[in-house]
């Protein structure tokens, strides 16, 4: 079954090609003098000035400590502190109120994706409420849930809840018509039409959601073992650090803040960027 | 291979509340295996009527039958072609053109074997894993043609399926079109704005006027193929259909549409 | 929602005087179902509420009545409590977000420009911006005092990265096509910058001042919670630890409100500034 094509042979458009497969294997050299280091010159500035600073006793180092020493008590931290295992019940709590909150938010989004009826009666409320500044919810949940663990899980769900379900809504509600026409052409059922059509069109947006909770669930479990203070957390240990004057400990867990915040991005844009190859991110 | 037949269709909008004449008495009979085109100026209601026929809209006057039995809602005998290629970005090629075999009846196997066999068809092999971002327009409307027909219907609908195309890509595909459609004998009915394109590919050629949509007239093109456009019967042919057009339509302003409720700005 | 919005409509003659009232009728039936549809699940929350108060189904010190929390707010209102804790709290985030305004445009001025101040800056500043403001406040802390400082300074960072990143993409993001319209009719780099430059990077200027302001005061409210001794966040703080939920209660509603305000206060100054974009982003 073949045929002459009078149309010129067909091209794919093709993404740009990561060009790194087909350059020399980089040595270490190579890849110093390649980076570009001027995004080094403020940060060393400060630290020298830093350093100097407490080095020649301009500062009080009972405020202000010197950077050796944060080093030094960051070290401690990670062999003989308590740091792992307050990462770990940050991150548990994270990933717990993470799951519960997505679920929930997804559940909501995809309810009010699918009826125009739960839109008019649900969306109006829901919008007044998200109004609420989040943090302001920590008095009452703490007087509903106690100190504890239920508490902070509840509050980080809280703020994943919000993400996922304003997303999910507006994905799924924004699914193109026209694509569903094409599943009622061929015949689809309901459970085709959305296994089909529905979800993997609004999937990206369903990831944006998921990302942006992703973010905010960490903020979140930060926020509550700074308020619900109890049992362990990144979050516990700044908050002592700053209560013992301990600026190491304090430093030491702003970078693990921020680095686990980093890393859950990094691991979102990935998982974002699989799932959804089929988007042209090159255009 | 089906017969089918318009009696007294017609269609009405309401448009602000207001009843609106889209499609009145349509009266069309097309044979099994026949190409029929359609043309009109936009707004004639010419895609109204594919929208009717293949089943996306049950409200309207009259029958449509097809062998003699009405129709009703959509139906995998009756395909359809859209001008907008309506692949689904986040499927590959073949499982673009496998969606129409969703619900059949074929087991894996042969599903795959139909695919590759139409993907062939179309001149598209090599392309089955390419998803339609990394597609021409061009090869998306042929991937569009092969998921049309893939599940053999009766009828294939064609909404002016090259209308996006430029006039190189549109002339190569309105010969591969001529050529499937004699390889295959489906009767297909082609919707579209271009004269040329219906003299070049029907045996009968239906000219629609607007305001209410209604047939004009309809004009036999008794040409053999390969057809030339060049060929004074032709040119003809295109000219005599031509001539049925009126002035071109009164410039209008787009209306937007009103922004959706819930435009949300995330608080936090 | 018919599938008919799909097609061209054909092009109609003018509607006469009536059926345009009928619209409009139409309309206001329309919206007033929508308003009756939308109050019925927050009066059903209310009545159950009140119920559950009412009959003892939940305790006072978890559950204040809704009349309770309704005549604390309206005694914070006469008072004048609630007017100058609120005066407090506003009053920070303004400062706060004057110094991310001057902060961010500057440096995302510089920054979408020249290369240079990209390679230099934006490393240290994505590392800032990367570590949310939370923890930043125990340092903050430590380094400058609980004071007003820190506040500010808690919500200027908050406030600045958005208006940052936001300023030098929409300078980055010019579109080159409307760039060479300008070179094709030789505007002089006044009309450059009045004609081109600005307007069309005005949107992402504006989403900047938008995402800012709803952080500053999001962080305001945080940072009030966790170390402050007035404003409208110290006042549930307050309310919490002397068991007054109906305080916190109306507290929350407030910043309900005020989060209502700004964001009402950005939709109808994006609407204005930026008639000409209809797709809302």
């Amino acid at each position: 079954m073949t045929y002459p094509i009078p149309e010129t042979d067909p091209v794919l458009v093709r993404d740009e090609v990561p060009s790194d497969k087909h350059v020399q294997p980089p040595a270490l050299w190579r890849w110093l003098s390649q980076r570009d280091w001027r995004g080094f010159a403020l940060p060393l500035a400060v630290l020298a000035l830093w350093w100097a600073v407490t080095r020649f006793g301009l500062a009080n180092t009972q405020v202000l400590a010197p950077p050796e020493a944060v080093l030094v008590e960051g070290l401690h931290q990670i062999f003989n502190g308590g740091f792992v295992w307050d990462l770990l019940a940050s991150v548990s709590r994270d990933l717990a109120g993470f799951t519960l909150g997505g679920l929930a938010g997804f559940a909501l989004g995809t309810l009010l994706g699918t009826s125009r009826l739960a839109e008019l009666l649900v969306a109006p409320s829901f919008n007044a409420v998200k109004q609420i500044a989040l943090f302001a919810w920590i008095p009452m949940i703490s007087v509903w849930f106690g100190m504890g663990e239920p508490a902070k899980v509840v509050f980080i769900a809280l703020a994943a809840f919000y993400p996922v379900a304003i997303n999910t809504f507006e994905g799924i509600r924004s699914v193109n018509r026209d694509y569903a026409e094409v599943a009622r052409v061929y015949g689809f059922g309901r459970l085709q039409l959305w296994r089909r059509v529905i979800l993997p069109a609004a999937s990206p947006q369903i990831f944006t959601g998921l990302h942006l909770a992703l973010i905010y669930a960490w903020l979140a479990t930060i926020g509550a073992e700074y308020f619900l203070k109890s049992g362990y957390g990144v979050g516990n240990s700044m908050i002592d650090g700053r209560e013992h004057f301990n600026m190491g400990s304090v430093l030491f867990g702003l970078v693990v803040v921020g680095s686990i915040g980093a890393l859950l991005n990094q691991f979102a844009v990935r998982l974002e960027h699989r799932a959804l190859k089929w988007r042209n991110r090159a255009a | 291979m089906s017969t089918l037949s318009l009696n007294h269709v017609g269609k009405q909008y309401s448009v602000k509340g207001e009843q609106l004449d889209v499609l009145d008495d349509i009266n069309l009979h097309i044979q099994p295996g026949e190409f029929v085109a359609i043309v009109g100026s936009s707004g004639c209601g010419k895609s109204t009527l594919l929208r009717l026929v293949i089943g996306l809209d049950d409200d309207y006057r009259g029958q449509i039958r097809i062998d003699g039995e009405k129709i009703s809602g959509t139906s995998l005998d009756r395909g359809i072609v859209f001008q907008e290629h309506r692949l689904f970005p986040w499927l590959t090629v073949e499982q673009n053109v496998g969606l129409a075999l969703e619900n059949s009846p074929l087991s894996n196997d042969e599903k795959k074997r139909t695919i590759a066999g139409h993907l062939d068809l179309v001149g598209l092999k090599g392309f089955e894993t390419a998803y339609p971002y990394q597609l021409s327009g061009g090869m998306s409307q042929r991937v569009a043609i092969a998921r049309g027909l893939v599940n053999r219907p009766g009828v294939l609908l064609l909404d002016e399926p090259f209308g996006a195309l430029d006039a190189l890509t549109r002339a190569n595909l309105q010969a591969e079109l001529r050529r499937i459609w004699e390889q295959e004998g489906i009767t297909m009915i082609l919707v579209t704005h271009d004269v040329e394109e219906a003299t070049f590919l029907a045996d009968r050629i239906v000219v629609l006027q607007p305001r209410p949509g209604r047939i004009k007239r309809v004009v036999p093109v008794p040409l053999p193929h390969p057809r030339n456009r060049a060929d004074p019967a032709f040119v003809a042919i295109k000219d005599d259909v031509l001539s049925e057009f009126g002035h071109a339509p009164r410039p209008q302003l787009i209306e937007p549409l009103p922004r959706p409720f819930g435009d949300y700005v995330f608080a936090w | 929602m018919s599938l008919t919005e799909t097609l061209p409509v054909p092009a109609l003659a003018a509607p006469a005087a009536t059926p345009r009232l009928a619209q409009a009728l139409a309309g206001l039936r329309s919206r007033v179902w929508r308003g009756a549809l939308a109050l019925i699940l927050p009066l059903a929350v209310l009545a159950l509420w009140h119920a559950a108060t009412l009959n003892g189904w939940v305790a006072q010190q978890i559950l204040p009545a809704p009349a309770l929390v309704w005549t604390t707010l309206l005694d914070l209102w006469h008072s004048g409590e609630l007017w100058t804790n609120l005066a407090i709290s506003l009053t920070r985030v303004a400062w706060g977000f004057s110094a991310a305004l001057v902060i961010g445009l500057a440096l995302g001025v510089a920054m979408g420009l020249s290369k240079t101040a990209e390679a230099y800056l934006y490393p240290s500043f994505k590392a800032i911006s990367e570590v949310p403001v939370l923890g930043w406040i125990p340092l903050l802390i430590m380094l400058v005092g609980i004071g007003e400082a820190m506040k500010i300074l808690v919500i200027a960072k908050a406030a600045a990265v958005p208006i940052t990143i936001n300023t030098q993409q929409g300078i980055r993001n010019i579109p080159q096509p409307y760039l060479e319209v300008a070179r094709v009719y030789r505007f002089n780099p006044r009309q450059l910058w009045l004609k081109v430059i600005f307007p069309s990077t005005l949107p992402s200027l504006f989403n900047g001042f938008r995402y800012g302001l709803t952080n500053a005061w999001l962080s305001l409210v945080t940072v009030e919670l966790l170390a402050s001794s007035e404003g409208i966040g110290y006042q549930m703080v307050w309310g919490r630890q002397l068991f007054q939920l109906d305080v916190v209660m109306a507290c929350m509603l407030v910043i309900g409100l005020v989060g209502l305000a700004i964001d009402l206060f950005l939709q109808i100054t994006e609407t204005r500034l930026l008639r000409w974009r209809r797709a809302a982003f």
